[in-house]
């Protein structure tokens, strides 16, 4: 009999790992047992521990909308510990993957409001669910725009997606790097300057964006400028953490536990923690 | 009428308990005070002040293996988890079990730790209530007492004559089957008395103090030992590591501690807590602020005062409480 323990990740096998960029793949994982593949339900936002037996386990957020085969995807850039064994497995290989933990965005909530989508280098990743979830629902959504750069035309993750989301009605996807190269024809420049140029609406929008924490911090200011509300401005938090459960009392950024309360916050809920995550 | 222990009663209980149970107790270990598995009544300290560590390890080890898991046909399956026997936990002081009753409320939650659960549901409290305070003990400041019997199993005050017996619940009371306790009219000697600490309300002013330089200027001595972490009776900050071994993985817990450098750094190098006050804020707002607030108002100190005897650059946990109460009552006056 196997323990009981909520420490104990379930055996999966890595399906595909492709590559996005230079150091990040796209790996598709499988849960063994197919009844505990059938309620593993992960809503967009959450996020899960992947084990590389031997070198460790570690949070990713889940970078796509539950499929009905059950297939989880992740995106992962090649940075540490165990992203880097992460990136040495080949598909076939044995990995281990213990949640959902989180909560999620309120996606009902946004129901016929615009979505502007935000995001810096693999800090699309957790907002990838997102937008499958608009564009498969069009409908019930107003106008999605999609604001994503990176440090070089290299490093955009999902580039073979952008021209699908951008076909769909009433969607826009800009684009921008920090540095061009030859065959780049696109915008060069920050992701905050982007919001400046398009000077997007806050009627009736939520904002949705993830990066890294300097971007986040311009993103912020900018967004601040065009008259949107904190409440209005939705971010998802990454943090150091070994157990998902609020035990290991690593995660905690002032009274809240990213793992528990978040990893989703508001800037109005960001704005009255005593920490600054 | 009181049951009672005569100090030879005593003895002859512990002698068929050992019979019985793993019996883990404080013994003298060079020069200190620390809790171990004993094998004879006569290792047993029945008059000590405080122990090194606190027996915490007993359900949350310094180290231990969470799981152990073998390749079998192209896949990790989880070893069993060895089986834990019964035991009792015999000789902790009153702030001693507090400490475990606080590491339980995080632990035993819902989706409960099974690692800890287990030995704690296997082994029994047996307290030794205290007859001295020290200097820097202030468990009545924390709810707490030094004949405090709350979160044990058995409690014993030791009296010149021999030994109170306050068995406080059906596991503690199979501890006596069969064992013939006598009792006797005596009153509960005096209990002594701890210096104050001014902890009361510091949850309610905590906030105020957060941007106060008083953080940085008092880590600015801070070598994070992290000895206060591990000495502490109540800290649970954990570390999880995969040791890959011969055909198989071990994945290994570990104490930590929120004053390492680098214990809130993420992969690629980003620390949303990189300074050394902000991490000491940390240690104290996780005991006064963040933890109450979680659970239902209690402080997380036992008032042991490990951390005062350890810490070798003298940053008091008794001065942080009165110095946080100055500040707040100086921003609450500015209001």
């Amino acid at each position: 009999m196997l323990p009981d323990s909520p420490f104990l990740p379930l055996p999966a096998r890595i399906q595909e790992a492709r590559d996005l960029t230079p150091d990040v793949k796209l790996f598709r994982v499988e849960i063994e047992d197919p009844r505990a593949r059938e309620n593993f339900r992960h809503r967009p936002g959450q996020f899960a521990f992947l084990s590389a037996f031997g070198m460790g386990e570690s949070p990713f957020t889940f970078a796509s909308y539950p499929s009905p085969d059950g297939v989880l995807e992740f995106a992962i850039r090649r940075v540490g510990t165990v992203s880097s064994a992460l990136h040495e497995l080949e598909p076939g290989e044995a990995v281990g993957i213990r949640g959902p933990f989180g909560n999620s965005f309120p996606l009902e909530e946004y129901r016929g409001k615009n979505i502007i989508i935000i995001g810096g280098g693999i800090g699309l990743a957790p907002l990838r669910p997102v937008i499958q979830a608009v564009l498969s629902h069009r409908e019930e959504y107003g106008e999605l725009l999609v604001i994503y750069g990176a440090r070089t035309p290299a490093d955009l993750v999902f580039a073979h997606e952008f021209s699908s989301w951008g076909e769909a009605p009433r969607t826009r996807v800009e684009l921008t790097v920090d540095r061009g190269n030859g065959d780049w024809q696109g915008r060069v420049a920050l992701v905050p300057t982007v919001i400046k140029e398009l000077k997007p609406s806050p009627e009736n929008t939520i904002t949705i964006t993830c990066g890294p924490p300097i971007m986040i911090r311009f993103v912020l200011a900018e967004l601040k400028a065009l008259d949107f509300a904190p409440m209005q401005i939705v971010t998802t938090l990454e943090s150091k953490m070994k157990c998902g459960l609020g035990k290991c009392a690593r995660c905690n950024i002032g009274e809240k536990y990213v793992c528990q309360d978040g990893p989703v916050f508001s800037f109005s809920e960001i704005s009255r923690f005593l920490e600054q995550g | 009428m009181k049951p009672f222990l005569s100090r030879d009663n005593l003895l002859l209980w512990l002698k068929r308990l050992l019979q019985e149970y793993t019996v883990i107790a404080p013994v003298q270990a060079w020069d200190t005070v620390l809790f171990q598995p004993v094998k004879e009544v006569e290792e047993i300290l029945l008059n000590y002040d405080v122990s090194a560590l606190s027996p915490k390890d007993v359900f949350f080890p310094t180290s231990e293996t969470l799981f152990t898991f073998e390749r079998q046909g192209g896949r990790w399956e989880a070893r069993p988890l060895p089986e834990i026997k019964k035991q009792v936990l015999f000789g902790l002081h009153p702030c001693d079990a507090h400490g475990i009753a606080l590491m339980d409320v995080p632990f035993l939650s819902p989706p409960a730790d099974l690692h800890y659960q287990r030995r704690r549901e296997a082994t029994t409290l047996v307290g030794l209530a205290c007859s001295r305070a020290r200097p820097e003990c202030f468990c009545e400041s924390v709810g707490g007492g030094p004949q405090d019997p709350s979160h044990l199993d058995v409690l014993l005050i030791p009296t010149p004559q021999g030994y109170i017996l306050q068995v406080r619940t059906a596991r503690g009371a199979a501890l006596f089957t069969g064992f013939n306790v006598e009792e006797l009219e005596i009153d509960n000697p005096p209990p002594p008395v701890t210096t104050p600490v001014p902890v009361a309300g510091i949850t309610e002013i905590a906030r105020d103090t957060f941007n106060e330089v008083f953080w940085e200027r008092l880590a600015d001595r801070c070598i994070h030992c992290n000895l206060c972490a591990y000495v502490c009776p109540c800290c649970y900050c954990f570390d999880i590591r995969d040791y890959a071994l011969k055909g198989r993985v071990e994945r290994v817990r570990s104490w930590e501690s929120c004053q390492a450098a680098g214990f809130t750094r993420l992969a690629g190098g980003y620390d949303p807590r990189p300074s050394k006050g902000a991490r000491l804020r940390q240690r104290f707002f996780h005991k006064f602020l963040y933890y109450p607030t979680q659970f239902k108002g209690q402080v997380k100190c036992t008032g042991c005062g490990r951390c005062v005897r350890a810490c070798p650059v003298n940053i008091d946990i008794r001065e942080v409480a009165s110095e946080m109460q100055r500040i707040g009552s100086r921003v609450a006056r500015a209001a």
